[in-house]
């Protein structure tokens, strides 16, 4: 038992701070959104440094490292698949995909993340996960103000794809979670610093908003849920994405994320909706993330089935 | 990082649990469902904290020179979440090692390290904490007791309230203000008082959370000597700061507060209710708020054991504790129902413990308060 990073991880974590200050941030993520673009450049810089290689599924190593890197460039609102091409596909797939890499659910025309760039696609059939190569004519952009370039997948290359066997939709799912739940906590760190950040300048009845009590309150219980969705996050990443650690994982970060979303537009005020703000780059991505695996309430049946086999 | 157990720890667990199995009596849930401050309860702890210690278990994780095994904090942690899960069978004495003593290991003299710690790791004394009064409740540093120095002693008036095991303690760990010309912060000092000092009286205030749980302390001309002093005189408030962040996260409320929801789950199980979404989402949503809390416990213990020095990260778990413990007594008493009422029942004792947790050592919104100025660096309100 050991919070603190040791020294590679420190490392991974200094090396990729810097690279994202670099490559990614809000202005990068909002010069890529008019167009719903998708971010090659910082894919390639990550993958230039070897980070898309942190985890070894085949020695089942690596994954907490990769999480700690999903959790970076959501906080620095990064317009990349890594967390699906890094962490979800080589343990679910046991390889690297063709990427960008999308997930869906197999729900009839629902939009996925990533879906209009995608190279390759996992998604779920039943018990079973299937992959699938992905053609620029299998897919076709979907407009969203959630903060993610989408993409919907012909019924046609789904069907086409490869199925990964009995248990792979389990093993699907765990990934997902976990890695949706890194996302999410690195997306509500940033969504809470930069709100408190504009509160502590922000003054109206002569003082910083940041000083009343009543707003205090409520970001300190987002920094709670946020700090608690963090290790529950990285506890379930070092375990190897077990069922009811990851689906506590997600249901504690996605449930935090609710209110982080409505904590940060309410304080923020008027100004947190404009696209000159940059609050929205991190917020409007919440419940993107919070629409995926039937959300909150399909993470807390995950949970209630984990740990009583409810359902 | 990393977050295994190590094969020592698992195996001491193991032990423990075994241990308890075998040594909690088969009334134990009746006798524990009356609170820690209850006779029957404190009688068991002196029984049980001695076999504890006879198994060097109560204090392993001080020093060898004050009776402990250098035992890292993770396995006191261990002992922690067993005891606190079924009940705190080591009933008042879990403040005396988790944080009396260590204020008394690093604030006391030589004299009063040798008189307090033995008994303590032999699990023989019972203390109280002698903390709020009636002016002085979240804003502590308001304390009005007083302890006037005449020639090597302290004559102490005032009184203290809402203080637990006051009862049956043998020691209190008063916290007066020596220098009457000062306020706030400055000039409070750290008595360590036999509970026995003629001028001591105890009153217990009837309560709806548990037998004995508060009681008021009346001191009264009560004269000791200036050696009781723990720490230096009127900069009493660094040992008390230095106590507190041992003790906010002593008490592993969300071991409780998990096993407490895996019996609720049950409880639904048999009375058709699992199949209600609704339940099932309150269940995963408390579930999750108890894993949560013992993340952000293990969290301290961990820079505890990387000698850290003390943080939010304190304020932060204490909170989470609250927000767990709380969810599940509710729960628990949404589950089950009329017969949640019955005093002495499963939901009606958890609930009752439960219940406090915001208010117990800094209400809920003083932690928010710290959280929000050091944690988030929020200007002072």
């Amino acid at each position: 038992m050991n919070f603190e990073p040791d020294d590679e991880q420190r490392q991974i974590l200094e090396a990729v701070t810097s690279l994202l200050g670099q490559h990614a941030g809000p202005a990068r993520a909002k010069e890529l959104a008019p167009a719903a673009g998708y971010d090659h450049a910082l894919d390639a810089a990550l993958s230039d440094a070897g980070f898309d290689a942190v985890m070894e599924p085949s020695e089942r190593a690596g994954a907490l490292e990769a999480i700690l890197i999903v959790e970076a460039i959501a906080g620095a609102a990064g317009v990349t698949a890594f967390a699906a091409g890094a962490v979800v596909a080589p343990a679910v797939a046991g390889e690297r995909l063709p990427g960008p890499v999308a997930l869906g659910t197999g729900i009839a025309r629902a939009p996925v993340r990533y879906g209009a760039h995608a190279k390759s696609l996992l998604w779920l059939d039943g018990d079973e996960a299937r992959r699938c190569p992905l053609a620029p004519g299998d897919v076709s952009p979907v407009p969203s103000n959630f903060g993610y370039p989408l993409g919907r997948i012909s019924p046609g290359a789904m069907a086409a794809g490869t199925s990964l066997g009995a248990g792979s939709g389990a093993l699907l799912h765990r990934w997902w979670r976990l890695a949706l739940a890194a996302e999410a906590v690195g997306t509500m760190e940033a969504a809470l610093g930069h709100t408190t950040a504009y509160l502590k300048e922000r003054r109206q009845f002569g003082r910083p908003i940041a000083s009343f009590q009543a707003v205090q309150h409520r970001l300190a219980e987002c920094a709670i849920g946020i700090e608690g969705s963090r290790w529950l996050v990285r506890e379930a990443a070092h375990q190897w994405a077990p069922e009811e650690a990851t689906a506590c994982a997600a249901a504690h970060a996605l449930s935090t994320a609710r209110q982080v979303f409505r904590e940060v537009h309410q304080l923020s005020g008027a100004i947190g909706f404009t696209r000159d703000h940059d609050l929205h780059a991190w917020s409007m991505r919440l419940h993107a993330l919070g629409a995926e695996l039937s959300g909150v309430g399909g993470h807390r049946r995950a949970l209630a089935a984990a740990r009583w086999g409810v359902g | 990082m990393e977050f295994d157990w190590s094969e020592d720890d698992l195996g001491h667990r193991a032990e423990f649990r075994a241990f308890l199995a075998d040594f909690l009596p088969d009334d134990w849930d009746e006798i524990s469902a009356h609170g820690p401050g209850s006779d029957a309860q404190a009688a068991f702890s002196r029984t049980f904290c001695r076999a504890l210690a006879e198994r060097g278990w109560l204090t392993q994780h001080w020093p060898r020179a004050y009776g402990g095994r250098d035992a890292p904090p993770w396995r006191h942690s261990i002992i922690g979440e067993e005891c606190w899960a079924v009940g705190e069978p080591r009933g008042p004495q879990y403040m005396n090692v988790n944080w009396i003593g260590p204020a008394i290991m690093r604030f006391g003299t030589d004299e009063q390290r040798t008189q307090h710690l033995p008994p303590i790791s032999r699990g023989e004394v019972l203390w109280c904490q002698g903390f709020s009064e009636p002016e002085a409740g979240s804003d502590l540093v308001a304390l009005r007791t007083s302890a006037r120095r005449e020639g090597d002693d302290y004559v102490i008036d005032g009184s203290k309230i809402w203080t637990s095991y006051a009862n049956h303690a043998d020691f209190v760990i008063l916290l007066v203000r020596t220098d009457p010309a000062s306020d706030r912060h400055r000039g409070i000092s750290v008595l360590l008082v036999p509970m026995e000092t003629p001028g001591i009286e105890v009153r217990e205030i009837p309560s709806v959370v548990g037998e004995r749980y508060f009681h008021e302390v009346f001191f009264s001309g009560v004269r000791v000597p200036t050696s009781v002093r723990l720490g230096p005189e009127h900069e009493g408030w660094s040992v008390v700061t230095y106590a507190l962040q041992y003790e906010r996260v002593g008490a592993a409320r969300y071991a409780r507060a998990a096993l407490t929801l895996d019996r609720l789950a049950e409880h639904a199980r048999e009375r058709g209710l699992l199949e209600d979404p609704l339940v099932i989402n309150r269940l995963a949503e408390a579930r999750a708020l108890c894993e949560a809390a013992r993340m952000l416990t293990y969290r301290v213990i961990d820079q505890r054991a990387h000698d850290l020095p003390p943080s939010t990260d304190t304020q932060i778990a204490r909170v989470a504790n609250t927000r767990a413990d709380a969810r599940v007594g509710e729960l628990a008493v949404e589950i089950l129902g009329a017969d949640a009422l019955e005093s002495g029942s499963f939901a009606d004792a958890n609930f009752r413990l439960a219940m406090t947790a915001g208010v117990a050592v800094g209400a809920t919104e003083v932690q928010l308060n710290l959280i929000a100025a050091r944690h988030l660096g929020l200007p002072r309100a």
